[in-house]
């Protein structure tokens, strides 16, 4: 099979690649090993989030957010985005000071979408907080997604504008012979003039087949949902200095995330929890929410994901290769990115002018010349 | 944190057979049992009925009793009530017990999850007073509950035997609707004659349908196109036989077809599965002596592959002999010494249990669902339709698919839809179940509510905290 461009990985970054190239009327494959969305972006937390983001990766966070509000129009289909904004509570004044810090770094950049509110505010909007919290900062154009249904959305939109997405179809090799890649897959030999690096938790293996090295690293971060109930917190919540993450969904389940770690084995597509750390989780949850020490937890797991020292993706060209692009490491928090990464990465391809500083982001950024 | 060279999960009888003739043989064996009581789902109650005689229930039952005095006279830590939450593969377990997690350690695993009834997804089969006959018989045993004037539709010996034990007792049966086609019946009689070397079993069938007959009671065989009558509760049921519909008023409807391994436990832990073309579902793979592609953990009874209670009892004895071995405490040869007369009983059994799979087998229309508006997935509610705009939506896969309409995801774990899902993608896909594979499932695997989890400690913390003091 032959195409312009060849995407490896079926998460929401090379669905949303594959998209905005195939609207833009190039000729995209899409390669996943498994199966669409089965990895990190269908089964994350699903926080859309620009609060709290690392200075460098806020422009881009912001214009990804600015798409979130019109995705499901724009890919026509429901991507459970609901804006119902994101507040990480702050437990004493040390917290506040924090934010303080933290507002004036950001207002001396020029963003002003954060805002700290007090306890009173942290009260009305979260009644069922513990009341020795003293206030928190805000994002109101944040919330969250379904994430399989949003993947899926991206993917079937690149289907309906030609792209062909190959479900079941691992990358062995790559190799660029003249001004062609030649890849083998496990079932079929492609060809494309460009490819595009989505392999998530596995893209440093994608990188040196391309011919850089990147100390990237994989973890599975792990969740537990609860079983229905009564509503009781309409934004997602966070906390500033504390493992406290969760959110409510419409159907009243409650995900609790909070970033603990389980076992990662990528080479068998498998995690294990670790359970004292989700009882963490649990009992640093039920601290500042007391309702929710009634929950039941139905149901706990983990994803892979791939992490980079820095906690910031790598998005650009390659370094070692003509018509070679990454998109990759966005260590637990590249679900929001998605909608602008698909789109940086097609104006990358077609060479056309990116708006974004990408230079945070570059892969030779932890290349030293000298030992 | 407790360690045992042995613990096993399930106190049926595959479970307590085992734990007998590992305690005898030396080792330290640990059960749990999310019941108070051993017996597991046929012994329930046995050693203390709520009814008046319990022989009523029958003399299979009644035989449980000196199983249960064996099980109390050998030396095994019994943890009643303890509800197992998480297995590892490390052979840790991780449980609940008056409202706190355990943990224990084990060298040695043995899963006895049971089976658990195939549903059957007609048309109005999630309406309150829709039951099952298994139902009706935990009722029976545990709370001397019955109830009058119910519908029992489907086919296999539990359903036969339910019936049985109700006119027993004098309760009144609107019917019994019996939906083994009739191909059923000619595609085993090829296998009775060598199922007939087990006459002592055709002949407790057998006596059991005369039972029924001489009841009295309106009997309908191979009835099609079933359907729960009613909008709120059931009431009644819809039928067609000899091209005849017929409706039969009644508040309860039991339904049977049969029994499934309740795979939850074996998926959980990663075990390899395959798909059981006569019983049509999974089963865990495992050697003849029940271990699985885990070594150190083996499964038996009816969790492991549906072979009743009988057979139950010989899995539990052959994996207690082979986790002897591994133990060290038994030679290879003293091992397939012991064995022997258990593997010729097993095998002696087989062609009757091949004639019962083979005369019960039920109907794809049975199985899976054929109305779009029929519910699939009770705890998400999510209809035949939705499954289908989903499968329509690129979900091919019975994760995928879960992911998108969320059949499978509720409190129930995809116990109730998890053959129906498999079944529906392979006629979909028109591929072999083992092709489309099942959900992945994880611990915990049941509800566990928050406040318990927020107390478990990892069994090493506190030494760790001592030491940080
Ligand atoms: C538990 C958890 C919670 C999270 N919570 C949030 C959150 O709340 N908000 C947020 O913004 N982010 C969150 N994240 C992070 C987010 O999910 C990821 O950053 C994002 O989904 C990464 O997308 P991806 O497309 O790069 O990777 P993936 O979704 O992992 O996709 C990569 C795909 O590449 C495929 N692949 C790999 N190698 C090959 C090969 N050789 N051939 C073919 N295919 C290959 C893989 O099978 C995989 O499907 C969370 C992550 C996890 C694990």
């Amino acid at each position: 099979m032959k195409a312009d461009v060849l995407v490896i990985g079926g998460g929401i970054q090379g669905c949303a690649t594959a998209y905005h190239l195939a609207r833009r009327g190039t000729s995209v494959i899409l390669l996943e090993k498994d199966y669409t969305g089965r990895h990190a972006s269908g089964v994350n937390a699903g926080g859309v989030r620009l609060l709290g983001r690392d200075v460098a990766e806020v422009p881009l966070s912001k214009a990804s957010m600015e798409m979130w509000q019109t995705l499901d129009e724009e890919l026509d289909a429901d991507t459970g985005f609901r804006r119902n904004s994101v507040i990480n509570i702050a437990v004493d004044e040390g917290d506040m000071a924090t934010l303080r810090a933290r507002e004036g770094k950001m207002q001396a950049a020029g963003y002003t979408h954060e805002r700290i509110i007090d306890r009173a505010e942290l009260l009305d909007r979260l009644p069922h907080v513990n009341p020795d919290c003293v206030g928190g900062a805000t994002s109101d154009l944040d919330g969250y997604a379904i994430p399989y249904k949003a993947t899926s959305a991206f993917r079937l939109a690149a289907e309906r504008h030609g792209a062909q997405v190959v479900d079941g179809e691992e990358l062995i090799t790559l190799r660029r012979v003249g001004q062609s890649w030649l890849v083998q897959g496990a079932r079929q030999r492609y060809e494309a003039n460009s490819v595009v690096n989505c392999a998530g938790a596995w893209a440093d293996r994608v990188a040196m087949m391309i011919g850089d090295n990147v100390p990237l690293s994989h973890a599975a971060p792990m969740l537990m949902i609860t079983a229905r109930m009564p509503h009781f917190a309409r934004p997602v919540v966070g906390a500033v200095s504390r493992q406290l993450s969760f959110k409510q969904f419409e159907n009243g389940t409650v995900l609790i995330g909070g970033g603990a770690k389980g076992f990662a084995d990528r080479s068998n597509n498998r995690t294990r929890l670790d359970y004292a750390k989700l009882a963490n989780a649990a009992r640093i949850t039920a601290e500042f929410f007391p309702i929710m020490a009634r929950a039941s937890i139905n149901r706990m797991w983990a994803g892979l994901e791939a992490y980079m020292p820095d906690n910031l993706p790598v998005i650009g060209a390659a370094e070692n290769a003509d018509r070679a692009f990454h998109a990759f490491g966005f260590s637990a928090h590249g679900f929001q990115m998605g909608p602008v990464t698909g789109q940086i990465m097609a104006d990358l391809v077609l060479g056309e002018q990116n708006r974004f500083d990408l230079t945070p982001f570059r892969i030779n950024r932890y290349d030293r010349k000298v030992l | 944190m407790q360690a045992f060279d042995c613990a096993i999960v399930g106190a049926g009888p595959a479970g307590m057979s085992a734990a007998i003739e590992l305690a005898n043989a030396g080792a330290r064996v640990a059960v749990l049992d999310r019941g108070q009581k051993p017996g597991g789902q046929i012994y329930r109650s046995v050693s203390e009925s709520p009814l008046p005689d319990a022989n009523v229930l029958g003399p299979d039952y009644t035989a449980g009793a000196e199983l249960l005095t064996a099980f109390s006279r050998a030396d095994i830590t019994h943890f009643a009530g303890a509800d197992a939450w998480h297995l590892g593969d490390d052979g840790r377990i991780l449980f609940s017990h008056l409202g706190e997690t355990c943990e224990l350690h084990c060298r040695e695993m043995l899963v006895c999850p049971g089976a658990m009834e195939r549903p059957m997804p007609i048309p109005g089969w999630t309406l309150p007073g829709v039951m099952t006959a298994g139902a009706a018989q935990v009722m029976l045993k545990s709370d001397a509950m019955v109830s009058d004037g119910a519908v029992f539709a489907g086919s296999g010996p539990l359903l036969y035997l339910i019936v049985a034990q109700y006119l027993r007792l004098g309760v009144p049966v609107a019917a019994l609707v019996d939906t083994t086609p009739r191909q059923n019946y000619l595609n085993a009689a090829l296998m009775l004659p060598r199922a007939l070397r087990r006459t002592e079993l055709l002949k407790k069938g057998l006596t059991l349908l005369a039972e029924i007959k001489r009841s009295g009671i309106p009997v309908y065989r191979f009835a099609e196109g079933l359907k729960v009558l009613g909008e709120e509760n059931a009431t009644g049921l819809q039928f067609t036989t000899k091209g005849q519909t017929h409706e039969i008023a009644a508040d309860t409807v039991f339904l049977h077809q049969g029994v499934q391994p309740n795979l939850n436990m074996t998926r959980a832990m990663d075990l390899e599965h395959r798909w059981n073309l006569k019983q049509l579902c999974w089963q865990v793979v495992t050697d003849p002596f029940g271990q699985t592609s885990v070594p150190h953990v083996s499964a038996a009874g009816d969790g492991a592959g549906i072979f009743g209670a009988d057979g139950a009892l010989i899995t539990g004895r052959l994996a207690a002999l082979n986790i002897l071995h591994r133990l060290g405490r038994l030679t290879l040869a003293e091992r397939d010494r012991q064995a022997a007369p258990d593997l010729a009983q097993i095998t002696a059994m087989a062609p009757f249990r091949a004639f019962i799979d083979r005369l019960y087998r039920p109907t794809d229309a049975l199985r899976l669902p054929q109305e779009l508006s029929t519910l699939v997935c009770r705890c998400e509610e999510q209809t035949l339709a939705d499954l289908r705009a989903g499968f329509d939506r690129g979900a091919r896969d019975p994760n995928a698919l879960k992911s998108l309409t969320r059949c499978g995801m509720g409190p129930c774990q995809g116990r109730q839809c998890g053959h129906m899902v498999a079944g529906l993608l392979s006629e979909w896909r028109d591929e072999r179940p083992e092709t489309i594979g099942y959900y992945r499932l994880r611990s915990p695997q049941r509800l566990l509510t928050l406040k318990e989890l927020s107390r478990y400690q990892a069994a090493s913390a506190p030494a760790q905290t001592e030491a940080a003091q």
